[in-house]
């Protein structure tokens, strides 16, 4: 009991700290918007008027197309129900899924020699959870089921959700910042400081709020990916009741030399258990991924 | 304004709050209970499942495993248990039963190399092996909803309205250890 007891608490932890993150984000959005109609408009909310709409627009486009876009992106193909090893694979995909209490996602498979997998939908009920052909080859039974509760946690805890509306919280913040930088260059902006002419100083911090804002943003998105990934890494470990599983998972992806280089695009690497493009061990606030070891360590101080 | 309408407001706004409270916590309370009758809907499917891959599997060995009437004969009767089980405690000490009996077959079947080569063989130990596992973690999904639930009404302020609803605690499923033991083979 004290152990199960322990995971929770790492999740509430996880919680936690993704929502002070989330919070963050949603402030600096909002600071980029109010600081953008300042400059511009000399009035906060004209810019707050236009920039709320595109941003959910681009929230509502992205999400929708999300499962579609990743899945061709990844070159995957629905599981093979008649080769064994893949017939595996579903089965655990469905004991996964019942000790979540979600409905079984679709499973597809990615012919590759990497170890790695993923999980996207935009809600529980289309999920899809995709495994490379080489996690099903070089994994044995338990360290799939680790890695299939990692990835059943992320559609349990509608990451899918927080990364697709992060990363166009993302986007629209560089997109609002490069409006600023053209208008500035054109001689566009301050038509409405006249009235604000003794609000220089102001006026100074509000550009280089703007400036810097696109940067933190993405560090910022990049601390919720990861945060993700250690909540996931607990969750799963919550479901399967087994975290040296997907601790030996990790071994193995970290130590294994794949033949070939990893397919599909790097746009979809923060949906991987593990990222596929870059060296595992760097400890970096620019990864999207927290370092293996680490994971490592935390799974079995479980 | 006249003092007595700012009680009434104040009055208005702490029953409005406590309504919403309400509200929250009845839904909160009869979402887990459906969970929790959902999950055990889910393990009793697949003891079903389970029961009746068995006859499958017996038509598979009996032609290898001739000598063996006591390891089939303790899977029939498991297998009979579980289909006479009507609590659900009394279900999961059968499917124990009969995860026992069936362990014991598939150590004893090593011992046969034409029946390990057989495709139908190998398949059913397969998906007799992933129902076992399916039913496990269904038994702790439904373990994890009874805990959710009996934290929601045993905790303040849950437990005032659990109460009023006449809600009471449920009990988890238990495992006896001889389940978690692994079956002894002698030959």
């Amino acid at each position: 009991m004290a152990e199960k007891l322990l995971i929770e608490d790492h999740i509430r932890k996880n919680k936690l700290d993704t929502v002070i993150i989330c919070t963050l984000m949603a402030l600096l959005f909002l600071g980029v918007v109010f600081a953008f109609g300042y400059i511009f408009f000399g009035n906060i909310y004209i810019a707050l008027l236009f920039g709320i709409p595109i941003a959910i627009a681009y929230v509502a486009v992205t999400y929708s197309f999300s499962v579609k876009t990743v899945l061709s992106a990844a070159k995957a193909r629905p599981a093979n129900p008649h080769v064994r090893e893949e017939k595996i694979f579903m089965y655990k995909v469905e004991e996964m899924a019942l000790a979540a209490g979600l409905p079984t996602p679709k499973t597809y498979v990615q012919d590759s020699d990497n170890i790695n997998a993923f999980a996207t939908g935009k809600k529980p009920e289309d999920a899809v959870i995709c495994v490379t052909t080489g996690a099903l080859r070089k994994l044995d039974k338990d360290e799939l089921e680790g890695v299939m509760g990692h990835e059943m946690s992320h559609i349990l805890n509608r990451d899918i959700l927080i990364a697709t509306v992060t990363i166009a919280v993302v986007g629209t913040i560089a997109l609002i910042a490069e409006i600023l930088f053209y208008s500035m260059f054109w001689g566009g902006a301050g038509r409405g400081r006249g009235r604000n002419e003794g609000n220089a100083i102001l006026i100074a911090i509000a550009i280089l709020f703007v400036i810097l804002a696109p940067i933190f943003s993405r560090l910022t998105y990049l601390a919720i990916s990861r945060r993700r990934e250690y909540l996931a890494d607990s969750n799963g470990a919550y479901l399967t009741r087994n975290p040296e599983g997907l601790a030996k998972a990790l071994e193995k992806i970290k130590n294994d030399h794949p033949s070939g280089k990893p397919k599909g695009s790097k746009t979809v690497a923060p949906l991987y258990i593990a990222n596929p493009f870059k060296s595992q061990s760097l400890n970096s606030i620019w990864s999207t991924h927290p370092p293996v070891d680490e994971r490592i360590k935390r799974l079995r101080s479980m | 304004m006249d003092p007595i309408w700012w009680i009434i407001i104040l009055v208005v706004i702490l029953v409005v709050f406590f309504l919403l409270i309400y509200w929250g916590f009845y839904n909160k309370i009869i979402r887990t209970e459906n969970r929790i009758d959902n999950s055990w809907a889910q393990i009793d499917v697949q003891l079903r499942r389970r029961a009746d891959l068995i006859p499958n599997l017996m038509e598979a060995v009996k032609g290898y495993m001739k000598h063996e009437r006591t390891v089939l004969e303790n899977v029939t009767k498991a297998r009979a248990a579980l289909m006479k089980a009507k609590t659900p405690q009394e279900n999961i000490d059968a499917d124990n039963m009969l995860t026992g009996a069936l362990k014991t077959l598939f150590a004893v079947a090593e011992n046969y190399p034409d029946l390990k080569a057989n495709q139908n063989f190998l398949q059913l130990q397969d998906e007799l092996t992933h129902t076992e596992d399916k039913i496990a973690y269904s038994r702790q999904h439904f373990n994890d909803s009874v805990l959710s639930y009996n934290n929601t009404i045993e905790t303040f302020p849950g437990n005032i309205f659990a109460r009023r609803m006449g809600k009471k605690t449920r009990e988890m499923l238990q495992i006896p250890e001889a389940a978690r033991e692994v079956p002894k083979v002698k030959f």
